[in-house]
Parts: C-alpha cells; sequence; structure tokens
C-alpha cells in the first residue's frame, strides 16, 4: 500500500515540527504512544485569550503518525480550545486518504490533541486556582 | 500405508469446527475432522478455527514446542498442494486455503510474543476493556533519548568529533540499560506465561476465576505494550550507533 501525496509531503516538509517549554504559560503538552506499533507523539499548543496561537509537534513513527501530526498542528492553528476539542480522527483520515492499517495513526494524532487540550486546562485550572489563594479574601 | 496418504492417524475425534457440517463431497455428517470419513476428501478449514485448536494445543502459553512442530508438519504434509496438483479445482482450493491457515496460525504461536498477543486477542472478548495506562515515564524517557538520537545523527564525523564521540558513548551505554529492560519484561512475561498456565481451564462463568484471567490477561498486555516501546528505541538506538551491528539471536522478536 502507498503512501498519499499528501502523506508524503507531511513526512518530507514536517510543519511546526519541535517544541515549547513545557512549564512556559498558556503551554498544553500532549504525549501518546499507540502499544500495537510503538509509535510516539508529542503535540504541544500554545493558548493566548483562549485562542490556539501556535502549535508544535515531535513524532517518532511512521510515515502516517508523523502527517497526522503535522496536519493536526496546521488545523489546531487559530482555533479555540473548544473548537480544537472537535476535530475527529476521521477528518485527518480523509485529508491524507490513509489505509484501513493506518487509521490508528489518526487515532493516535486525536489522542494527542485531546492530551495536550487537557493539560493545558488542567495548568490554566492550577494556575487560577493558586492566584485565587493568592489574593486574600 | 503408502508415503502420499493423506489420511492423518486414525483414532484422534477432535471437536473442530470446520467450515461446514457435512462434507462438501458425499454429503455425509462430518464428526469434526480434517478429512471425511468416509470418502477420505479433505475439509475446508473454517475461518473461526482458532490456532490452538487447529494445531491441537491446549490453550496455554508455555507450549509443547516438540508437540507443534510434529502436528504442524502432520498436517502441512497432508494438506500439501503438491498432493492435490490431480485432483479437482475444488480440492486443490480447500489444499491452499488450508496451507495458508496452517503457516499462520504455526508462525503465531512458534513466537512467543506473537502467541501471547495472540490469546489476547481470542480471550478479548472478555477482557476487551484491557486499557492499559500510558507509561508516562517511559515516554518522557524515550523522547530524551530520541533528542540525542537527532544531535547525534545531525553530527557528522570529522567535525565537532568530541562531542560525537560523547554522545555516542551515553548512546550506547543507553542502549545497554534498555536491552537489559526488555531482557527483564520478557522475564515478566514468562512468569504471566506460568500464572496464566496455571488457570483452571474448566471454569467456563467462574466469576473468580474470570477476574484472575482478566488480570493475566492486562498484566501481559501492559508488557507487551512497553515492551514495544523499548523495542522501537533500541532498534533506532542500534541502528544509529552501529550500524553494521548484526542484530542480536533470541527466540524474543
Amino acid at each position: 500500500m502507498a503512501y498519499s501525496e499528501k502523506v508524503i509531503d507531511h513526512y518530507n516538509n514536517p510543519r511546526n515540527m519541535g517544541s515549547f517549554k513545557k512549564e512556559e504559560d498558556g503551554v498544553g503538552t500532549g504525549i501518546v504512544g499507540a502499544p500495537e506499533c510503538g509509535d510516539v507523539m508529542k503535540l504541544q499548543i500554545k493558548v493566548e485569550n483562549d485562542t490556539i496561537v501556535d502549535a508544535k509537534f515531535k513524532t517518532f513513527g511512521c510515515g502516517s503518525a508523523i502527517a497526522s501530526s503535522s496536519l493536526a498542528t496546521e488545523w489546531l492553528k487559530g482555533k479555540t480550545v473548544d473548537q480544537a476539542g472537535q476535530i475527529k480522527n476521521t477528518e485527518i483520515v480523509q485529508e491524507l486518504n490513509l489505509p484501513p492499517v493506518k487509521i490508528h495513526c489518526s487515532v493516535l494524532a486525536e489522542d494527542a490533541i485531546k492530551a495536550a487540550l487537557n493539560d493545558y486546562k488542567k495548568k490554566a485550572d492550577t494556575e487560577g486556582e493558586t492566584e485565587a489563594a493568592a489574593t486574600p479574601a | 500405508m503408502s508415503e502420499h496418504t493423506h489420511q492423518p492417524e486414525s483414532g484422534r475425534t477432535r471437536d473442530l469446527p470446520m467450515a461446514r457440517s457435512m462434507c462438501w463431497h458425499c454429503q455425509s455428517e462430518m464428526t469434526g475432522e480434517y478429512f471425511c470419513g468416509r470418502c477420505v476428501k479433505v475439509q475446508p478449514l473454517s475461518k473461526e478455527l482458532d490456532y490452538f485448536t487447529c494445531l491441537n494445543l491446549p490453550r496455554k502459553l508455555n507450549l509443547d514446542e516438540q508437540a507443534l512442530e510434529e502436528t504442524f508438519y502432520a498436517l502441512s504434509r497432508s494438506f500439501h498442494p503438491d498432493y492435490y496438483a490431480t485432483k479437482d479445482e475444488g480440492e486443490k482450493a480447500i489444499s491452499l486455503g488450508n496451507t495458508a491457515l496452517l503457516n499462520t496460525a504455526y508462525r503465531t504461536l512458534k513466537d512467543p510474543v506473537q502467541r501471547a498477543e495472540y490469546l489476547i486477542r481470542l480471550e478479548a472478548g472478555s477482557a476487551k476493556d484491557i486499557r492499559t495506562s500510558p507509561p508516562a515515564d517511559l515516554f518522557d524517557e524515550i523522547l530524551e533519548l530520541q533528542e540525542d538520537l537527532d544531535e547525534f545523527r545531525s553530527l557528522s564525523a570529522g567535525e565537532s568529533d568530541e562531542r560525537r564521540q560523547e554522545l555516542l558513548e551515553k548512546l550506547q551505554a543507553d542502549r545497554r540499560t534498555l536491552e537489559a529492560r526488555k531482557a527483564q519484561m520478557e522475564d515478566r512475561l514468562q512468569e504471566q506465561f506460568g500464572r496464566w498456565d496455571a488457570l483452571p481451564t474448566e471454569a467456563e462463568g467462574d466469576a473468580d476465576v474470570q477476574t484472575q484471567k482478566d488480570a493475566v490477561l492486562a498484566g501481559m498486555q501492559e508488557i507487551l505494550s512497553n515492551r514495544t516501546y523499548v523495542k522501537n528505541i533500541v532498534n533506532d538506538l542500534v541502528a544509529a550507533t552501529s550500524p553494521t551491528a548484526e542484530p542480536g539471536r533470541s527466540a524474543w522478536h
């Protein structure tokens, strides 16, 4: 089964490869893996005023996993946190023409998005709490 | 008995889920054998047939390798397409189909990791919701190692030799540590094999046994997943740090 042109393009010219500092304000980090194939994917978002202003990824795995995460970072930019949570793996499958045996790569990308969003929300909550705690009632 | 007989040793009746309950040729009732008892025609194996049953082995993980080989060779001979070259198209097709299924069954059960993965899939009806927690520490470690690997790959020989050498030594040490860890995981998997095999087999509907089964399956699933991550990073380390090295030989792939 050959890779589609879009997968090859993302593989050869990955968009937004790299990383942010985990501790940085507004950064959410998602690290997920696929136990079947051993691929590991790290996806990070940078949020300002509830909007994702930047996204980065690092994926160690097959071409489809790299393409799925590369595409995901492109789609994430400019979306609000809520909109980002609605990205579905099936949309990635469609866009990249992934064959059935590679669908789990798109699932991995969706999981990574969710993990990054959760991490961001968790961080935002605890920051809110510390701020609230620091302000005398 | 002639050398080319296709009839397996008689006196063995097993409960095989065959594709049909009647012989496709003479329509006589089948009692669960690979060959019709009346007209001796080969019967198609059912796609539902599980590999353990196909090879006449109990659903255990420490299996009798000699029995596996022997049954495989005996069945291979009886299904072999060469013996059906002069038969009609229907029999040729059955011979091919059975041989393909038998080969897959044998390959899967011969390898301990594939055997365990197959058993988990077989038993998944009961343990479908096995979701192992993602190994966060392991992921962090892998990502860090991959960064070092990226740096190492980007340094061409000749320039920055000192840093290159330093990284090479670190990566080789990491590789040894991870290989040792992979071996430990395989030991732990082996322990789970023993635990699985010790569970009673004839305990349909026993909730207590089912709970124990699920626990062993989940334990194996977790070890297998983590082992896959470690195996991948070890492969990357081997490829980057010793391009000419032969991969180690082991029963575990």
